[in-house]
């Protein structure tokens, strides 16, 4: 039987990308293909794949949080994150959710494919430096075990998530409460909650919030880019 | 008569996607693959290829850096720009720079084929999104 691979991402040349290289390997199929983090969430409930890729900077719903949901959802989900920035929030983030893999799209194609080979063999792979990372994060652990715990900023509950992403994205809370099937009055209760939870005052705040937390991804001038790949695809 | 192509991205997989477009139109050749600006500049010279695809945003030198010196270069290859940046300055910068078109990524799907068979034969092709469509 062939394995089955759900693709999610916002723009379609990638999309097409993906398929074209995945279809190659005769033992796979992509069995559908999702435009946002919400539509991967809802396809996945329905077609059930082996294998769900997803892409992190999408609009409505992100790839992270779309991955913390699909694995709340089925602890058995394989979920590859594709990702633009390796930073190490991400990467904790995107393994903090349940991701299986972790390859950027600046890796080569046939890091994506071996990817989906060990996730196949019910294995995880991630590129080198996530590995560095995940065994530094492993010692350090092991070193520290005793120190003492550094207090965490206030917990936004995954609906909340959702909710910053839609506002960050310029929704007004009608909108944000269509999409998500709520009353505006409750969108609107959400959005108190979290002004309240994270101490913000302003729309601002709560879109930089949504940028240093990766909620959302925002596009970089020409030249301002730091990091060795491109900031958006 | 072969339309001689060389494709220009950071991302390994764009660079599928815009090859598996390109598939379409058999009088088309992808003949070459670069990952960044300055690949892109040493490929036009050496094999100055009818049309180029650049992306804008790639390490090393950027789209519109390496548009400017291929077309001072190797001025009968035309410079088709496919990028992420909606945005009608960046448009006017890549046509500044030598670009004869002009297409935002989310759009590539449906316009890429299109500003190819444009491009190629020296018309200018530029859609933004959600704005009036221009074809000269």
């Amino acid at each position: 039987m062939k394995l089955r691979i759900l693709v999610a991402d916002d723009h379609e040349l990638v999309r097409r990308g993906l398929c074209t290289l995945l279809q190659a390997h005769e033992d796979w199929e992509i069995c559908g293909e999702a435009v946002d983090g919400r539509e991967a969430v809802e396809k996945a409930k329905q077609l059930k794949p082996d294998v769900i890729i997803l892409d992190v900077g999408m609009p409505n719903l992100n790839g992270l949080d779309a991955t913390r949901q699909l694995c709340r959802q089925n602890a058995h989900y394989k979920v590859i994150v594709l990702t633009i920035t390796d930073t190490d929030q991400v990467i904790r983030e995107a393994l903090d959710a349940g991701a299986r893999g972790f390859v950027l799209k600046s890796d080569a194609a046939r890091d994506l494919v071996a990817a989906v080979e060990a996730l196949q063999r019910n294995r995880m792979f991630f590129t080198p430096r996530v590995n560095d990372m995940v065994l530094a994060g492993f010692l350090d652990k092991g070193q520290n075990a005793s120190a003492s715990v550094v207090p965490e900023l206030p917990k936004l509950t995954p609906r909340e998530r959702e909710v910053v992403q839609l506002i960050a994205e310029g929704k007004s809370s009608k909108e944000v409460a269509s999409l998500l099937n709520l009353s505006t009055k409750t969108a609107e209760t959400h959005r108190s909650n979290i002004m309240r939870k994270l101490g913000l005052h302003s729309i601002r705040d709560l879109v930089v919030y949504a940028i240093k937390n990766n909620i959302i991804q925002v596009q970089l001038p020409v030249g301002a880019e730091t990091r060795p790949q491109s900031p958006i695809v | 008569m072969t339309v001689r192509i060389l494709v220009a991205d950071d991302h390994p997989i764009v660079r599928h996607g815009l090859k598996t477009l390109l598939v379409g139109d058999p009088t088309w050749e992808v003949i070459a693959e670069a990952e960044d600006g300055v690949e892109a500049v040493e490929k036009a010279c050496r094999l100055h290829p009818d049309l180029i695809i650049l992306d804008v945003t790639m390490p090393r030198m950027n789209g519109l850096e390496a548009c400017r010196r291929i077309r001072k270069s190797v001025p009968e290859c035309e410079v088709l720009i496919v990028t992420q940046h909606d945005s009608p300055q960046m448009m006017r910068e890549a046509l500044d720079a030598g670009a004869r078109g002009y297409v935002v990524k989310s759009n590539a799907a449906r316009d890429l084929l299109a500003a190819v068979a444009a491009v190629s034969q020296h018309k200018t092709f530029t859609i933004l999104d959600h704005r009036a469509a221009s074809k000269v």
